[in-house]
């Protein structure tokens, strides 16, 4: 299953280009800095020699060895010059061999390096080939294209985002919105009168993921009889991380955990007896440090991230409010919808039927969302597969089930109905209609 | 597995081990929470597959990109190495070679090839930063999946974080195709998100598209140059629109010989492709610029720049490849698709929790379809419990269903039963059970 993933088989081209990439670079200013480095001695012994006959003018032996000793020319360059103050001085053919033999290898280095660096195009455009045959690219077939370019509806849609901000105390974002697309003042009223409720438990969840605890805990003391009630874990887990907190602190912050627990503890007593006694003798590693004890993980980042939802989940719960915001439920639906749409899209494609959503007022296949997004009731009838409506309601039979009017009508026989589940015979007439 | 099971024979308690051997067979395929985690990995697979090409496809082709360039940048450095190196070859072979004329340019190569070494480390450098864009996209992307262990909300939260940024992301994404970059930078900002979108790639577009609302068209003739191969490629009029634009100004302004020169310097280009359209603007010149006939009324209208903007913004998301609406339109559609019943359009039945019930996306949802639903699936209108074998349907006399642990709800102790939804009182009634298949 693993190697089948999208993620994984993009990675593995880009890691590719990545390693080629990196042994290019230092191939290249290896090899160029080293013929760099050749020239410029090259140069130094010319120079050498050239300075040599003008300031002796007479007949010299110059040797100039370049420095680095692996440089298979530095040892040629040592050269004989004849002199003739008035006429240009000559290089000798000793010269013109290494010189070329540099000049070739020069033209060689580059050469190659051009070369190296073109070859990975082939690398690079594989990347771009899996991310395209792995990922979709287009949406415009799951979509009705005229919804969202409306301009009403997209201010709308601002306005959903803006309250989506608001929700969660980012004000500014919210507002910057507003400026930006020019949203009327009523409803940018409308934005900020939407609950406030939920920013204060949001702010609170915010300092939980960076790790201070002090608001959260004067919340859970405000509400913990609510919260003892719900039989929620929340009051003592959080005191539970602030006690770690405190031990992990080392031996000096010891006399304020062991006060701490005497403060905070009491009262979960009953319930928590054991997991107490189990905290307090984390004591025993303090000196040690709790990193290297079984205690360690008491303070890894996952207990963070359950404590912080743990705390989201019950603190909305409590007060009747839903822990997403509209905009989020919406969008996260359509993300679980989306790719069996695409899906969907294909299929259809094939047996060319077109258009998904022309001309249909129904989706054309079930979503299967989590049961968190559920909000309505939907009778689907059993006979006919079909979800009832206000023209072909459900009707209940006197025996008790349930089926949809046409249905109702499909199977009955005069008024004689002999309902499909239970072998009772009944007067069609007297099925009631029923409402979820 | 026979294998197993004929050797196990063979031991004494054979039997009592193969038991043994079955159960826990039994027991790894049913374990309810690996059951869960398989599937909602694949689901996530799914999920990821269908809505993050953008996420990877824009650093990519910037990485193309940025290939292209480097491999420009040295074969210009090369070409400078070769082109010196070659005059040194040619002193070598000058009669008489000249030894202070081969040093000096000898000198040259060195230099030329510091450059080439300094150039090409840079580019190098730049596409590797470009992969390191990737890289961190493609980690953030493998975060969805559940891990191994832990508890069930351990990954509950881990998971819930991840959706929160991908709405961000996604949220960015939708506010920068809009034009609000403000509200996008902001956004990134606070929810320190920077990282895993489209941004800096997209600053240049948006100073692309102020100079173009400033009435000026430099900027974007640039961008035309910097891409012109892949504005060739997938058919792109913008650079002509832009020309035209400038011609327009031109006329505007009064100054038509200069508009004549313009055309004659840049128009001919077109001349295949754009022949009609390049007679209609030309035929500008015949008009005053305040002409009130409406063929030529449509191009000296100021507007045109706002839509010279739209024409823009829309190319440059061509260029990438990315489909011409945002991940964030579509996902909304989809899922207010996919949350709307009829229940939401009636006046009785609305739930607050329901987003589609709400006012807002109601009036953008009135265009879509409903949701499919061959299974029904009921839900208790007072206690939002689902409706099932542990909480049976059942019906007032007024035919209003609601579930068994509701009926305390709504039952007072004199045993009059009050609707919740039509509000009609009932003592002590006939309340029946429902089946519902």
């Amino acid at each position: 299953m693993e190697e089948s993933w999208a993620c994984a088989s993009v990675e593995k081209d880009l890691d590719r280009v990545v390693t080629k990439l990196e042994q290019l670079r230092d191939n290249a200013s290896a090899d160029v800095g080293d013929i760099a480095i050749l020239m410029s001695d090259l140069v130094n012994a010319l120079g050498n020699a050239e300075q040599m006959v003008t300031t002796l003018n007479s007949s010299t032996q110059v040797n100039a060895n370049a420095p680095s000793v692996d440089d298979p020319m530095g040892d040629g360059v040592s050269m004989q010059v004849e002199t003739e103050p008035t006429a240009p001085q000559r290089p000798t053919d000793r010269h013109m061999e290494v010189i070329r033999g540099a000049i070739l290898k020069c033209n060689e280095r580059v050469q190659k390096l051009s070369t190296e660096h073109r070859d990975l195009h082939g690398s690079i455009s594989k990347i771009g080939k899996a991310i395209d045959r792995n990922f979709s690219a287009d949406f415009t077939s799951t979509m009705r294209v005229d919804v969202l370019q409306d301009e009403d509806n997209l201010m709308l849609l601002n306005k959903a985002i803006a309250k989506h901000y608001c929700r969660q105390g980012m004000d500014t974002v919210a507002r910057t919105l507003i400026k930006e697309c020019k949203m009327t003042e009523d409803q940018a009223q409308d934005v900020f009168d939407s609950e406030r409720e939920f920013a204060d438990i949001y702010s609170i969840w915010m300092k939980i993921q960076k790790r201070e605890l002090t608001e959260a805990l004067k919340w859970t003391k405000r509400y913990s009889p609510q919260l003892m009630e719900r039989q929620s874990l929340i009051e003592f887990r959080l005191h539970r991380m602030r006690f770690m907190q405190l031990v992990s602190y080392g031996v000096e912050s010891q006399h304020e955990a062991v006060v701490y627990a005497r403060t905070n503890f009491k009262k979960f007593a009953l319930r928590y007896e054991h997991e107490i006694a189990n905290l307090m003798a984390s004591f025993i590693y303090l000196p040690a440090g709790l990193e290297n004890s079984p205690y360690k993980h008491f303070l890894g980042q996952e207990m963070w991230t359950e404590l912080s939802f743990i705390f989201l989940k019950d603190a909305c719960q409590l007060l009747g409010i839903s822990k997403n915001s509209a905009l989020s439920v919406v969008v996260n639906a359509g993300c679980t919808a989306l790719p069996a749409l695409l899906n969907i899209k294909q299929v259809m494609q094939s047996r060319q039927v077109l258009g998904m959503w022309n001309g249909c007022d129904e989706l054309p296949i079930e979503i299967d969302l989590q049961p968190e997004f559920r909000f309505h009731s939907i009778f689907a009838c059993p006979i006919l597969r079909q979800q009832t409506s206000e023209d072909n309601p459900p009707k209940k039979l006197t025996c008790g089930h349930v089926i949809s009017n046409d249905a109702l009508t499909k199977l009955s026989n005069g008024h004689i109905l002999k309902c499909p589940y239970c072998p009772v015979e009944q007067n069609a007439e007297e099925a009631v209609r029923i409402y979820f | 597995m026979f294998w197993y099971i004929t050797e196990y024979f063979r031991g004494s308690d054979g039997i009592f081990y193969i038991a043994i051997a079955i159960a826990s067979q039994l027991q790894a395929n049913i374990n309810p929470f690996n059951k869960e985690i398989c599937e909602t990995r694949t689901r996530k697979m799914s999920e990821i597959k269908a809505l993050e090409h953008a996420t990877l496809k824009v650093p990519y082709e910037i990485l193309n990109k940025r290939f292209r360039s480097a491999q420009k940048i040295i074969d210009r450095e090369v070409d400078q190495v070769m082109n010196v190196s070659r005059q040194v070859d040619k002193a070598l072979d000058a009669d008489p070679p000249v030894l202070a004329d081969v040093t000096k340019l000898m000198g040259n190569v060195a230099q030329k090839l510091q450059v080439l070494k300094r150039k090409a480390e840079e580019s190098i450098n730049d596409e590797l930063s470009v992969t390191q864009i990737c890289k961190r996209k493609l980690e953030h992307l493998k975060g969805i999946m559940p891990p191994n262990t832990g508890t069930g909300e351990l990954w509950q939260g881990s998971v819930d974080q991840w959706k929160r940024i991908r709405l961000d992301r996604l949220v960015i994404e939708h506010l920068l195709r809009m034009g609000y970059y403000e509200t996008a930078e902001e956004l990134a900002a606070r929810s320190d998100v920077r990282h895993l979108t489209n941004l800096d790639i997209f600053q240049n577009s948006r100073e692309v598209e102020d100079d173009l609302a400033n009435h000026s068209t430099t900027k974007c003739v640039l961008w035309c140059i910097d891409n012109k191969s892949k504005l060739r490629k997938i058919n792109s009029t913008i650079d002509f629109s832009l020309r035209v634009q400038e011609f327009i100004e031109l006329v505007r302004h009064n100054q038509r010989f200069e508009a004549v020169k313009h055309s004659r310097r840049y128009f001919p280009a077109y001349e295949k492709t754009q022949l009609n359209e390049i007679c209609h603007v030309m035929s500008l010149l015949a008009y005053p610029a305040d002409t009130e006939m409406e063929h030529y009324k449509k191009y000296m209208d100021p507007q045109r720049w706002q839509k010279l903007v739209l024409d823009f913004r829309h190319e440059n998301y061509r260029l990438f490849q990315l489909s011409s609406t945002s991940v964030f339109s579509a996902a909304v559609q989809a899922g207010l698709s996919a949350l709307k019943t009829p229940h939401c359009y009636t006046q009785t039945c609305r739930n607050l929790n329901c987003p589609v019930c709400q006012d807002d996306l109601n009036r953008i949802a009135l265009k879509l379809p409903y949701s499919h639903c061959v299974q029904s699936r009921l839900i208790c209108r007072v206690t939002g419990l689902p409706l099932n074998e542990h909480n049976q349907p059942m019906m007032l006399p007024n035919g209003q269903i609601f579930g068994q642990m509701a009926l305390t709800d709504i039952t007072k102790d004199d045993g009059t039963v009050t609707c919740p939804v039509t509000n009609t009182k009932f003592s002590n009634p006939k309340i029946e059970k429902v089946f519902v298949m």
